[in-house]
């Protein structure tokens, strides 16, 4: 299992093939290790605090910040010419990018995640979909679009309204959509398809059972690559904003332990058939009625992976790394254990009041939270300029609670700590959000966020902390300041006095 | 003259009433004591006897200067007026380029009917063997650019100028 | 020092009568105040708004830091002159601060005949600056003003201290270093027209402010060329053509900001050292001052009382108590402060005087400013007294006084006749600032001294002509002379012919001679020195 200080470390050096706060928090575990980090940047990023935390860090060209980070080529040259035996992708970005794990092994390095082959198995829904189907985990009924649009409508109707399409390739909420009516199907479609084209070079779209009010249930897994796999229990990632998750927890909020335990074996039963090899996850929707159905399969790292770390107390992303290193699964399900409540919140730069649309400007003012139990998973520092070049996701905090209350309780105390001043962020929104009385009663799903809209909304500002508000800023300025402390005595304190 | 602050889209007013022994405000006619206050980004403000711990932060960019308050887990955004801006009013040399020097036009580098915003550059010119930017005095849409590239000009003489702004 | 112990019973009915009849001077003073300063003709008022000005009021208010003090000088200046025609002398005066400097305030009063010069406001003008160099004070003018008032030229333009002297006092204040900044609001006709010019930063407002040597009108009556207000001395004209003026403004209100933040970036006036403590309130209350002074000027009342109810914590340390008792001398904090003052509590004998010259050169010594508070009737007079030199003795009082390098200061506390008023530092001594109560009188003796003594010469004229002395006659020169005194000896007279600084209410003296002391720390105290003292 760990490796003693002694022993010789799995990898001597690993590119980490992203940025941000998760190439930090990958790295530390590297550096725990006592494996040598390697950092990639753009030009842009050359002082970014992951280029600077890595013990080596390479610039790549780009012409855009994130065409960089794309560039798999450009990063294996320099894996390789740095000396890496293997890189490790993160989230996001190459994570998922079947070639590029392709081209790491051709390379002669090791790719940190699962074979190329399950990246393409479960990167495409629809085969996806069909996998699972045949091993026994539920899928929504559903129907690909076709050239022959009247057929589609046709099959699609058959399965009833509403229905959801969906890109096939797809992710993040792109090309998502809604159809309540057979009317309105096929230009849904059309639209869904010309955006499926443009994000993800795929235009092929499939529509599917649309689940009134889920819940977003995923479970973390981690296969051994020979058929072993196990789950380190289930998180709910129901609260979401323009189909992206921004608090997520595990375990999941009140749940029938029936229904997890059933979660968590299709779950198991789905990555053991691929034969998965490494860290994933499988997400599932869950209707109220209790049917649940694949959604789809994240061949990585999650964003939100911290909260299972902080319940099961294991390091995910060491796991990750023993796997890659043909250690085998470092633990047995009986040993995987469950201990209180953690919740994750991701910090973006955007203005909730505004349709979180994303926010830039200058951190010009940096204060994490402090305190045990609470993990501020971040890259940031005072000064740094938060541009539209990459996700408005600045940070996550995570905290633990020994239930969901005491979790609750913590995160908003930790949130009202984080103090990040010079542009729009969501903290204040998320404060809201946890105090919410229908959060604390766990009566979550995915449309909460426009459900609760008018009490999510921030409260008006009477007159006395208005008052606060604009004396706090006046003498926050200088030349303010100056206004008053330029006046000496007697007349300091005659004050306005005429004669 | 009292320092004009917006917060949420309305505007405010703050007077110093007296300095020592401690410091009098009037915001907006309300009086208020603040008996302890702190230059530092984050420390203490007391007002009217009750103390609140206060974190802030200053963005002057793009013309504004914007104070981020956070109290209480809350923050907020105030806008401080600058008082020159505020007092100047109308003033004509806001829409105009004139040249500050005899000289040639070497380059146009906005035309009439384009958005330029304050700071942006509009003509280069060339005098005595130098090369000066001169740009765009305030936010706006150029109305019209009198002269073209190697055109010459004399001291003074309007170069640019913008459409008049929206009465505010 | 030890808290001063008031003898004064606050309930007793000669208090209440005191008191009643204080408070009702007050309130007679506060009414000519309140009416110089703010009672207009509509029509005037009317076209300052119309031309889109402010009230010279307005604009020292945004002018001054705010919830900083004014001490305004000469409320009442001309307030018995030119039927009261220029109220204020139409020129507002006053020491304030801005952007934390201490400066001479001085407005012209575009309310009164269009900021119109009459004699007096030339008078107030110069002594202002003259305010200014002796303090160092930077001087602010907020000019709007028409020039001066011509039906009355003769008195105050061709003199020694005229018109010139402004301009002479100007200057002087240039070379010594002390900034002068001009807010051009109006127009700067003829000889004011070298008040912008003669400062060191001016700011002059587009559309209303004008500088020229001769308006439009006069160009056209003496050449013949027909010109524009703009052209011949517009904002543009002199800040882009002429260089006459430094900076134009838009309005009024942005003027007055390019003015704070011209004297912003002047230099901090470095102060000479003076012994401070952190400043105290009295422990007596200063209204009180009402029931103390007395309702009748004969009546005599201790000027402790008054002091106490001035100076810090009400504590003083008397220097020579037991000699010469009718000057009370010691020392004392104002405003933390450490100053030494002069009381008069009865007629000035020779111990008095001699107690006097000493305790002024120990001041002048130790850097210690001196203020005077004057309740003087005179000098002893008699045989006895001038055989004991009483003349001489008051000489030597008066010789230590003028020559004094420290600053004073003085307060007219209820009457000031004769030598007293030369000895207690009067007006032609250059008191740092000079102010008197409302209950003030002032003249060479008093009212019915000088009826008495006309009287008298009148009986001896009659006597030597052999004639009988006719008591009608006497009445009649006695009946005379004191209506002629009674108008010249009020304060109110004083106060309009500038022969102080202004009246002020008891109760604000503290105030006033705290700003007073500390503007004059702004001046290098000058070189020790004593003419021949008669001994």
């Amino acid at each position: 299992m760990s490796q003693s200080a002694e022993a010789e470390p799995l990898f001597r050096k690993v590119l980490v093939a992203n940025r941000g706060e998760i190439a930090v928090r990958v790295m530390r575990t590297l550096r725990a290790m006592n494996i040598l980090s390697v950092a990639i940047c753009h030009r842009v990023e050359r002082d970014a605090v992951h280029a600077r935390f890595a013990d080596e860090a390479y610039e790549i060209k780009g012409e855009t910040p994130v065409a960089a980070h794309l560039d798999a080529d450009a990063i294996i040259a320099v894996a390789r010419d740095c000396g890496a035996d293997a890189i490790h992708p993160g989230y996001g970005f190459l994570s998922e990018n079947a070639t590029f794990a392709r081209k790491v092994v051709a390379a002669g390095m090791t790719f940190i995640g699962p074979d190329a082959d399950t990246i393409d198995l479960m990167g495409d829904k629809i085969s996806a979909r069909n996998f699972a189907a045949k091993h026994d985990v539920p899928v929504a009924p559903s129907v690909q679009a076709q050239d022959d649009m009247s057929g589609f409508v046709r099959a699609a109707s058959e399965i009833g309204f509403p229905l959801l399409i969906k890109a096939a390739a797809g992710g993040g909420g792109k090309g998502m959509s809604v159809v309540r009516d057979a009317s309105e199907l096929s230009e849904r479609a059309r639209i869904a398809s010309s955006e499926a084209q443009r994000y993800f070079g795929d235009g092929r779209i499939y529509a599917e059972t649309y689940v009134d009010r889920p819940r977003h249930i995923e479970v973390q897994v981690l296969g051994d690559g020979k058929g072993g796999a196990i789950h380190l229990f289930e998180r709910e990632c129901s609260i979401q904003r323009r189909f992206q998750k921004i608090v997520e927890e595990a375990p999941s909020a009140p749940l029938p332990e029936a229904t997890r335990a059933a979660i968590c074996d299709a779950a198991v039963r789905l990555a053991a058939a691929a034969r998965y090899k490494n860290a994933g996850t499988v997400e599932f929707i869950l209707g109220r009625d209790g049917r649940f159905f694949f959604l789809e399969m994240n061949t990585r790292l999650q964003v939100e992976h911290p909260v299972t770390e902080m319940i099961c107390d294991v390091d995910l992303v060491r796991a990750q790394i023993e796997i890659a290193a043909g250690g085998g699964l470092p633990l047995i399900q009986r040993e995987v254990r469950a201990n209180g409540h953690a919740i994750e919140c991701r910090i973006c730069a955007e203005d909730p009041d505004a349709g979180f649309l994303p926010a830039t400007g200058p951190i010009r003012l940096l204060r994490a939270p402090t305190g045990e139990h609470i993990r501020f998973e971040n890259a940031l520092e005072q000064g740094q300029r938060v541009t539209a070049d990459f996700d408005p996701m600045l940070a996550k905090l995570v905290v633990w609670g020994r239930d969901r209350a005491e979790a609750t309780d913590r995160m908003v105390a930790a949130l009202k700590q984080l103090t990040i001043l010079g542009l729009r962020t969501n903290i204040d929104y998320l404060i809201r959000l946890l105090e919410a009385a229908a959060f604390r009663d766990g009566a979550l799903h995915t449309g909460f966020i426009a459900e609760h809209a008018d009490i999510l909304a921030p409260a008006t500002v009477d007159e006395r902390l208005r008052d606060r508000i604009l004396i706090a800023a006046a003498l926050g300025q200088r030349a303010f300041r100056e206004a008053i402390t330029v006046v000496g005595e007697p007349h300091a304190s005659m004050a306005g006095w005429r004669n | 003259m009292p320092l004009h602050l917006t917060l949420n889209g309305e505007k405010h007013s703050i007077e110093i009433l007296r300095r020592k022994p401690y410091l009098v405000l009037k915001v907006d006619g309300r009086t208020h004591e603040i008996p302890d206050w702190s230059a530092e980004s984050i420390g203490e403000m007391a007002v009217d006897g009750s103390a609140t711990g206060i974190a802030r932060a200053f963005v002057d960019e793009g013309g504004r200067e914007t104070c981020f308050v956070r109290i209480d887990g809350r923050t907020h955004e105030v806008v401080l007026i600058d008082p020159r801006e505020e007092g100047a009013g109308h003033d004509a040399t806001r829409d105009e380029i004139h040249a500050p020097m005899p000289g040639a036009i070497v380059s146009v580098h906005k035309q009439a009917g384009e958005q330029v915003v304050r700071g942006e550059t509009v003509i280069t010119i060339e005098s005595m063997k130098l090369q000066t930017a001169l740009a765009a005095p305030r936010d706006g849409r150029l109305l019209d650019v009198l002269k073209r590239a190697g055109e010459g000009f004399d001291r003074d003489e309007l170069l640019a100028r913008l459409e008049p702004a929206d009465e505010v | 020092m030890r808290k001063i112990q008031s003898m004064i019973s606050t309930t007793g009915a000669d208090f209440r009568r005191n008191e009643a009849r204080n408070r009702e001077l007050v309130a007679q003073f506060r009414a000519k105040q309140e009416h110089a300063r703010h009672v207009r003709p509509k029509r005037d008022l009317e076209r300052l708004s119309s031309q889109g000005k402010m009230r010279p009021r307005e604009r020292i208010e945004k002018l001054l830091d705010p919830g900083t003090p004014f001490l305004e000088l000469s409320s009442l200046a001309a307030n018995m002159a030119y039927d009261g025609e220029a109220p204020s002398a139409s020129s507002i005066v006053g020491i304030g601060i801005v952007s934390g400097r201490e400066a001479i305030i001085r407005a012209d009063d575009p309310s009164v005949k269009g900021g119109a010069w009459y004699p007096l406001s030339v008078k107030k003008i110069v002594r202002a600056l003259d305010i200014a160099i002796e303090n160092r004070l930077p001087v602010v003018h907020l000019c709007d003003s028409a020039g001066g008032f011509l039906p009355l030229q003769s008195e105050l333009f061709p003199d020694r201290h005229m018109a010139g002297r402004i301009f002479r006092n100007q200057s002087i204040l240039s070379k010594m270093g002390v900034k002068q900044l001009s807010l051009v609001f109006g127009h700067c006709t003829a000889g004011g027209a070298y008040i912008p010019a003669l400062s060191d930063y001016s700011v002059i407002v587009r559309g209303t402010g004008a500088v020229f040597l001769g308006g439009p009108p006069l160009v056209k009556a003496a050449t013949g060329e027909e010109s524009t207000v703009e052209e011949l001395g517009g904002a543009d004209m002199h800040t882009s053509v002429s260089g006459t003026c430094d900076y134009p403004a838009a309005n009024e209100d942005e003027a007055i900001l390019i003015g704070r933040e011209i004297v912003a970036q002047w230099d901090r006036p470095q102060k000479w050292p003076i012994q401070r403590e952190t400043p105290e309130p009295p422990a007596y209350d200063p209204q009180e001052l009402y029931g103390i002074l007395p309702d009748d000027i004969k009546k005599q009342f201790d000027m402790r009382e008054i002091i106490a109810r001035i100076v810090d914590g009400s504590r003083f340390h008397e220097y020579q108590p037991n000699y010469g008792s009718t000057l009370i001398c010691g020392f004392a904090n104002i405003w933390g402060f450490k100053v030494g003052i002069l009381a008069n509590n009865g007629v000035l004998f020779n111990d008095s005087s001699l107690k006097g010259g000493h305790f002024i050169e120990l001041c002048d010594q130790n850097n210690t400013p001196l203020v005077f508070l004057q309740n003087i009737t005179g000098y002893m007079i008699g045989r006895d007294y001038e055989r004991r030199g009483i003349t001489k003795d008051g000489a030597k009082m008066i010789m230590a006084q003028s020559c004094a390098r420290v600053p004073k200061f003085t307060v007219m506390c209820n009457g000031s006749f004769g030598a007293g008023n030369y000895g207690m530092c009067g007006r032609a001594f250059d008191a740092r600032l000079l102010l008197a109560w409302p209950n003030h009188q002032i003249g060479v003796m008093g009212g019915d001294q000088a009826a008495n003594t006309l009287a008298e010469v009148k009986a001896n004229q009659m006597r030597r002509a052999g004639e009988p002395v006719d008591q009608a006659t006497l009445a009649h020169v006695r009946a005379e002379t004191l209506a002629a005194y009674q108008e010249q000896i009020s304060v109110y007279y004083s106060t309009s012919e500038l022969w102080d600084d202004g009246v002020i209410d008891p109760v604000d003296t503290r105030n006033a001679l705290g700003m007073a002391i500390s503007a004059s720390l702004n001046a290098p105290l000058g070189e020790k020195g004593y003419g021949v003292f008669r001994f």
